[in-house]
């Protein structure tokens, strides 16, 4: 259930990637997608036990190594967002617009 | 050198990048902390040298990280795949640096911003476990998506931001495919896992090397995934475009061999060739028909990616040879035409071929090492162009791509006929300038002039040295004396070149004539738009996925 879950949530940000021409919501559906990779992560690590993973308590702890990488993966995660969001404010300085159609066909023609 | 010596590889550069911030943080410091930052980058070098004899006689070398032992802690590995992509990264960097320390808009943050994303090449050729060789693709993405923007036009802007949705969407995928392999086999350790668990033939492995290879295939730039690559090499600054060409699309290409091999993923090589192969042809095309000068190029590393491609996953026993021998070449004249057409660009202020003038009288060095650069990816004796050319052509023998491959070829003499123009000798017409570039009518200094001779001469040693160069891969690669040896400079050999250089004048005619202009700007209209790009990677994603099934 909670698979079917994660997956509806990875294919509700990937939809928002593919299908908003708004360049920030464009991003927010990267972020969703990017919450559900690491909600799977943490998912899978959890169903090996059910404490937190503190050495020596001697009960069965939740495996620790998959919180440590979307640590990590969270880090990258919110720096690519904070880029974007510059990228697209730079865009709209410029532009005055956040749809990306509008953004590319202005754009790609300004040389050649 | 200890084992230990391996992490001053990433520390070198990281140094420099923070000696580059100081540089930024107090401004009377910026003149000494560009060179001292730059400088950084010849202690990666050194390293590579003095760990060239143990890789040669096929020692594998590892070192963890703070001491964590395997497969909790954080482990480099060096071995020949490493060794190769971290000595072209090494050496483009160094050429890279010394052009860009010769231009003064190139601050120090620049500088931080170019040296964070060495770290990140280094990392990546280096690393040990998957997830580690995630942080390093995501330093590498964060800092370039930086770098295209840098000059702060619309169009980098928006080159930059569509790189980033399709580079982040497809390390998306990579991310799963580490998940699924943690799940399958609890360990991302790269060397562990070579023990055994990643050749388990299992769905669920297949489907892991799938999403690995999308989420790497996008840095890649390969059909389909190539269509961020044209703006983004096109619109960042020059330097910068020299090491994307020259060094980004290797590295990664490299990652994905090491993957591949890894997981004994036989069963993608058919896909890979026809992908290669079609990605040469059509990016060629696409380049023959551009008048953009930095755009041409950039389709000409798509084209120039797809032979490696293709060599390599035609899997004949000389396979890693010759793609990584063109690889390496690759990156030494595709960096050096980038920064010799940038020269042009930012000295006539025009990016438009018929307009930019002649340029040949104005800066000869220049002129001669940009023909030479052409001459190299055109592939015509003695430069290294042809040389792994030559062992491309008997490493895919037999394969029923390779008529596509020998088409590529001579399309890319004609589009090096329509480009070199800007180099003849001739009176520098330049009209008015673009409005976002404006000409400075400055001819390059002496680092620069130095950073293009160097790699001129690079070229043509491992042009003339050829089969010297290829031997020595192949023992770093296989630890073994090269098998098959083409005999490169036989009469039979140059006789090979001549129709390719008729064909291809031919062909630069037939673009010339009026359906040839009609064509042409058709298919230099060809932009596709953000959507259609992202729809394109989820059809690669479910070809790579039928492939893996």
């Amino acid at each position: 259930m909670a698979l079917y879950l994660i997956g509806a949530i990875f294919l509700t940000g990937l939809w928002g990637v593919v299908n908003r021409a708004n360049m920030v919501k464009k991003v927010i559906g990267l972020s969703i997608a990017n919450s559900a990779i690491i909600l799977l992560f943490v998912y899978q690590g959890s169903l090996s036990g059910n404490t937190a993973p503190i050495e020596g308590t001697g009960e069965v702890m939740v495996d620790p190594l998959p919180q440590a990488l979307m640590l990590t993966a969270i880090v990258v995660g919110v720096c690519v967002m904070a880029l974007a969001l510059v990228l697209v404010y730079r865009l709209y300085r410029k532009l005055g617009t956040l749809d990306i159609r509008e953004v590319e066909r202005r754009s790609w023609k300004l040389h050649d | 050198m200890t084992d230990g010596g391996l992490v001053w590889i990433l520390l070198a550069p990281l140094i420099g990048a923070s000696v580059a911030l100081l540089g930024k943080l107090f401004p009377g410091a910026s003149k000494v902390a560009r060179p001292l930052a730059a400088a950084s980058l010849t202690a990666p070098v050194f390293i590579l040298i003095s760990l060239a004899g143990r890789v040669l006689r096929g020692e594998v070398i590892r070192y963890s990280l703070g001491g964590w032992p395997q497969p909790m802690g954080i482990a480099l590995t060096m071995d020949g795949i490493a060794w190769v992509s971290a000595a072209i990264t090494a050496v483009i960097a160094l050429a890279v640096v010394l052009y860009s320390l010769g231009r003064e808009r190139y601050s120090s943050e620049f500088f931080f911003f170019f040296l964070m994303m060495v770290t990140g090449m280094f990392g990546v050729a280096v690393t040990g476990d998957l997830f580690t060789m995630f942080v390093f693709f995501e330093i590498i993405a964060v800092t370039i998506y930086v770098l295209i923007a840098w000059e702060g036009t619309v169009t980098g802007l928006a080159a930059s931001f569509k790189y980033l949705i399709l580079s982040s969407t497809g390390i998306l995928f990579f991310l799963l495919g580490i998940f699924l392999v943690y799940r399958e086999t609890g360990i991302l350790s790269i060397s562990l896992l070579g023990e055994g668990p990643a050749g388990t033939d299992t769905a669920v492995m297949r489907l892991a090397l799938a999403s690995l290879c999308v989420g790497i295939g996008v840095r890649t730039a390969f059909i389909p995934f190539h269509t961020w690559l044209p703006e983004a090499h096109a619109y960042a600054p020059h330097p910068i475009s020299a090491i994307l060409s020259g060094a980004m699309i290797k590295v990664s290409f490299f990652a994905m061999v090491r993957v591949i091999m890894l997981f004994k993923g036989e069963y993608l090589y058919p896909m890979l060739t026809w992908i290669g192969a079609i990605t040469a042809l059509t990016a060629v095309v696409s380049a023959l028909a551009q008048t953009d000068v930095k755009r041409l190029l950039a389709y000409h590393s798509i084209s120039q990616l797809g032979y490696i491609l293709a060599v390599f996953a035609a899997g004949s026993s000389i396979a890693l040879t010759a793609s990584f021998f063109h690889a390496a070449n690759h990156a030494l004249f595709k960096s050096l035409l980038f920064l010799t057409v940038g020269a042009a660009v930012r000295f006539s202020g025009e990016r438009n071929l018929y307009r930019m003038g002649r340029l040949g009288r104005e800066m000869p060095v220049f002129a001669v090492a940009f023909f030479a650069g052409a001459l190299s990816i055109s592939g015509i004796p003695p430069f290294n162009g042809f040389a792994s050319k030559a062992f491309i052509v008997s490493g895919m023998e037999g394969s029923i791509a390779y008529p596509l491959l020998w088409i590529t070829s001579f399309l890319t003499v004609a589009s090096f006929i329509k480009l070199g123009r800007i180099y003849l000798p001739g009176a520098a017409t330049s009209e008015i300038g673009n409005s976002e570039i404006q000409g400075l009518k400055r001819t390059p200094g002496a680092l620069e002039t130095i950073s293009v001779s160097l790699l001129t001469l690079a070229c043509v040693a491992t042009g003339v040295f050829g089969t010297r160069t290829a031997d020595f891969l192949n023992r770093l690669l296989y630890g073994t004396p090269l098998s098959v040896v083409p005999d490169l400079f036989s009469v039979k050999a140059l006789l090979k070149t001549l129709p390719v250089a008729v064909l291809g004048i031919a062909a630069y005619k037939l673009v010339l004539t009026e359906t040839g202009q009609r064509l042409s700007q058709k298919v230099k209209a060809m932009a596709p738009p953000l959507r259609v790009v992202l729809v394109l990677f989820l059809a690669g994603l479910l070809a790579f996925a039928a492939a893996a099934y």
